[in-house]
């Protein structure tokens, strides 16, 4: 009898934890390249809180000190990872760096998914299991081919493309984009004079327009400047004061942020690529969701290259309010 | 005229002011004479009151013997508690009252912490910068609001003044508080203060200088004049970013030491920080518009900042051992 009551015991606590554990919270971690400070990552904050409060998990997205960081990035990995979460998803801003501790996440059992950058070499690069993100060298691409429509249709061509944070997958590969794009261009116009040239921009709005500004007046026959962040916003407010119009030099890049969206109406800006940053913080969580319950296995998502033009300004910036675009 | 030249040698902001003088020219001629241009300086001088400032601060506050690596977090500071008070209904004179008010109590934190709990103001400093800017980002909810440019008197901070329409209204205030700071350094007992306490503390408080109230007063001027020129560059960009200053405090600090400013205190002007921050904004500006490999800038601002100390100390040197005749 003794021994038939210490049985029903076990079997009444393990079938009580067995319950607890399958109510328990999905735990996983967000660890990004960026300081807080960066506007652009606010927006996957909240589409990854957005997706958190619908999976009733607990997240946690964890910025760097300096933006840009990778070690204080792969410490920040480190740090999560021996929480013991489900999941762990990241940006994968070097292509080497990350490998060592993606492969322990994976050995442990933790779901990995790379988000808004990944490894130049894709999924070869390392144990990650999925990437949402843009493509950054198409994203470039099409930056430049949206652009080139409003190109001079006679005269020689120079532009000027921006390298936010050399050295930076993110930057570099959309600057390669645009440059691959103009070649391209290049070839199919043979008959124009077509040059281009790179410079470090800077991630710093007035840098960024004093350096751009410093550009165009060494080099006023400059018709275009691409940016591989959203700094040029700052350009136009200099086209401004030196009482440029609109479109005498052509303004493009990546992210919309407020100011970016407003030099857009003004006419300073005629294309933006969106990354649709919400999507990037809302789908991997998502995703983890359904790998944990459902069993499904973690893919890529593109999340885009739309091109923003200033006629879809107004319907963005009303979402742009609520911290979604 | 020996007398002359041997104190001129001895200025500390001697070194920067040739150095300055020589690229200025440098660039001058590579720029095919772009870089003297009406469009370059009116950007230049749109840009340098609000490097200037945080350089005029920082330059007191090192003559004083103290650092302050928080001022690029304040710089993003002010404005945004100015913003965000104006986003809340407040007008826009008590939201840059209250704005330049949260940066004198940061300063006022700076400097009590690091004299009541004697740790380096390095130390005190380098926590603020962290947590200034964590407290940007979050009254600013991750993302700038957007600022009612009706509600501010543009004419009274940003707009374009003076001859041609050269200088913006804020290139005024710079000037004038520079001339106020180095006025308050070199004319007033106040000034006397500041330099022996950076000079040598134990002497300074032995003269029953009051140490710690001036090293306190430096550290609010500081955070004070960093705030005041974030509000510059946010009126004048349109956008309370909460990343801008980052990386300003270095800039800073390498101002003051270009212009002659001594890392130990007690050395220094106020034309010295100021001469220091345009050698790097000329330096940053100079080589693109020279077309150098852009990848270049942070080498050049490094070598600057060597050749400028080695230069000042080798001119004092040169000074000192210059013999001229004692007047009878």
């Amino acid at each position: 009898m003794k021994n038939f009551k210490r049985l029903a015991l076990v079997a009444l606590l393990s079938t009580v934890s067995g319950a607890a554990l399958a109510q328990e919270k999905l735990d996983m971690a967000f660890t990004v390249h960026s300081a807080s400070s960066n506007v652009f990552w606010q927006a996957v904050q909240k589409g990854y809180e957005d997706a958190c409060a619908k999976i009733d998990a607990t997240c946690q997205m964890v910025y760097v000190q300096t933006d840009g960081s990778i070690q204080e990035q792969v410490a920040n990995m480190e740090a999560a990872l021996a929480r013991g979460p489900d999941a762990l998803i990241t940006s994968i801003v070097d292509n080497a760096a990350f490998d060592d501790v993606i492969k322990r996440a994976r050995d442990a059992g933790v779901i990995v998914i790379a988000a808004n950058v990944d490894d130049l070499e894709g999924a070869a690069g390392n144990a990650r299991q999925a990437f949402i993100g843009q493509g950054f060298v198409a994203a470039g691409k099409s930056l430049g081919r949206a652009q080139s429509a409003n190109f001079p249709a006679e005269g020689p061509i120079r532009v000027l493309v921006g390298v936010s944070a050399p050295g930076q997958n993110w930057s570099e590969q959309r600057a390669l984009g645009v440059m691959n794009f103009l070649d391209e261009y290049k070839a199919a116009n043979p008959t124009r004079d077509i040059k281009y040239e790179r410079i470090d921009s800077g991630t710093d709005l007035a840098v960024v327009s004093d350096r751009i500004g410093a550009y165009l007046l060494a080099n006023p026959e400059t018709n275009a400047y691409f940016d591989t962040g959203f700094w040029h916003a700052g350009v136009a407010r200099v086209l401004a004061d030196r009482g440029i119009a609109p479109g005498k030099v052509l303004l493009g890049g990546f992210d919309l942020v407020p100011e970016v969206l407003e030099q857009m109406k003004a006419g300073y800006v005629q294309v933006q690529v969106d990354q649709q940053p919400y999507m990037q913080g809302f789908m991997p969580a998502m995703q983890v969701y359904l790998a944990k319950t459902v069993g499904l296995a973690p893919s890529d998502v593109d999340t885009g290259q739309g091109i923003v033009t200033p006629g879809m300004v107004d319907a963005i910036m009303e979402m742009s309010a609520k911290g979604m675009r | 005229m020996r007398r002359m030249l041997k104190l001129s040698l001895q200025k500390p902001e001697m070194a920067a002011s040739l150095l300055l003088l020589l690229l200025v020219v440098f660039f001058q001629i590579r720029s095919d004479l772009v870089f003297l241009s009406y469009d370059n300086m009116r950007g230049m001088l749109g840009y340098l009151p609000e490097v200037g400032l945080v350089a005029v601060g920082v330059t007191l506050l090192m003559i004083c013997g103290e650092f302050d690596l928080s001022v690029g977090s304040v710089f993003a500071l002010m404005p945004m508690v100015m913003a965000v008070t104006m986003l809340g209904g407040w007008g826009f004179w008590p939201a840059t009252g209250f704005g330049l008010l949260t940066c004198a109590l940061v300063g006022f934190l700076n400097g009590w912490i690091t004299i009541k709990f004697a740790i380096p103001s390095f130390i005190t400093t380098l926590g603020m910068l962290f947590m200034a800017r964590s407290i940007t980002v979050v009254i600013s909810g991750g993302f700038p609001p957007r600022l009612n440019m009706a509600e501010i008197p543009e004419h009274l901070f940003i707009s374009y003044v003076g001859p041609g329409d050269l200088f913006r209204a804020s290139f005024l205030w710079f000037v004038a508080i520079s001339i106020l700071v180095s006025l308050l350094l070199a004319k007033t007992n106040f000034g006397n203060w500041v330099r022996a306490t950076g000079g040598y503390l134990p002497a300074a408080e032995a003269l029953g200088i009051p140490a710690n109230k001036v090293k306190i007063a430096c550290f609010m001027i500081c955070s004070v004049l960093a705030g005041l020129a974030g509000l510059f560059q946010v009126l004048r960009l349109g956008s309370p970013l909460p990343s801008i200053g980052e990386g300003l405090e270095l800039q800073a600090v390498a101002a003051a030491v270009i212009g002659g400013t001594a890392l130990a205190g007690g050395i220094g002007s106020i034309i010295g920080g100021i001469i220091g921050a345009v050698l790097i904004r000329v330096i940053d500006n100079g080589m693109v518009m020279s077309q150098v490999d852009s990848n270049w800038f942070k080498f050049a601002v490094g070598a600057l900042t060597i050749l400028a100390v080695v230069g000042n100390s080798w001119l004092r040197k040169r000074g000192r051992a210059m013999k001229v005749e004692v007047e009878k």
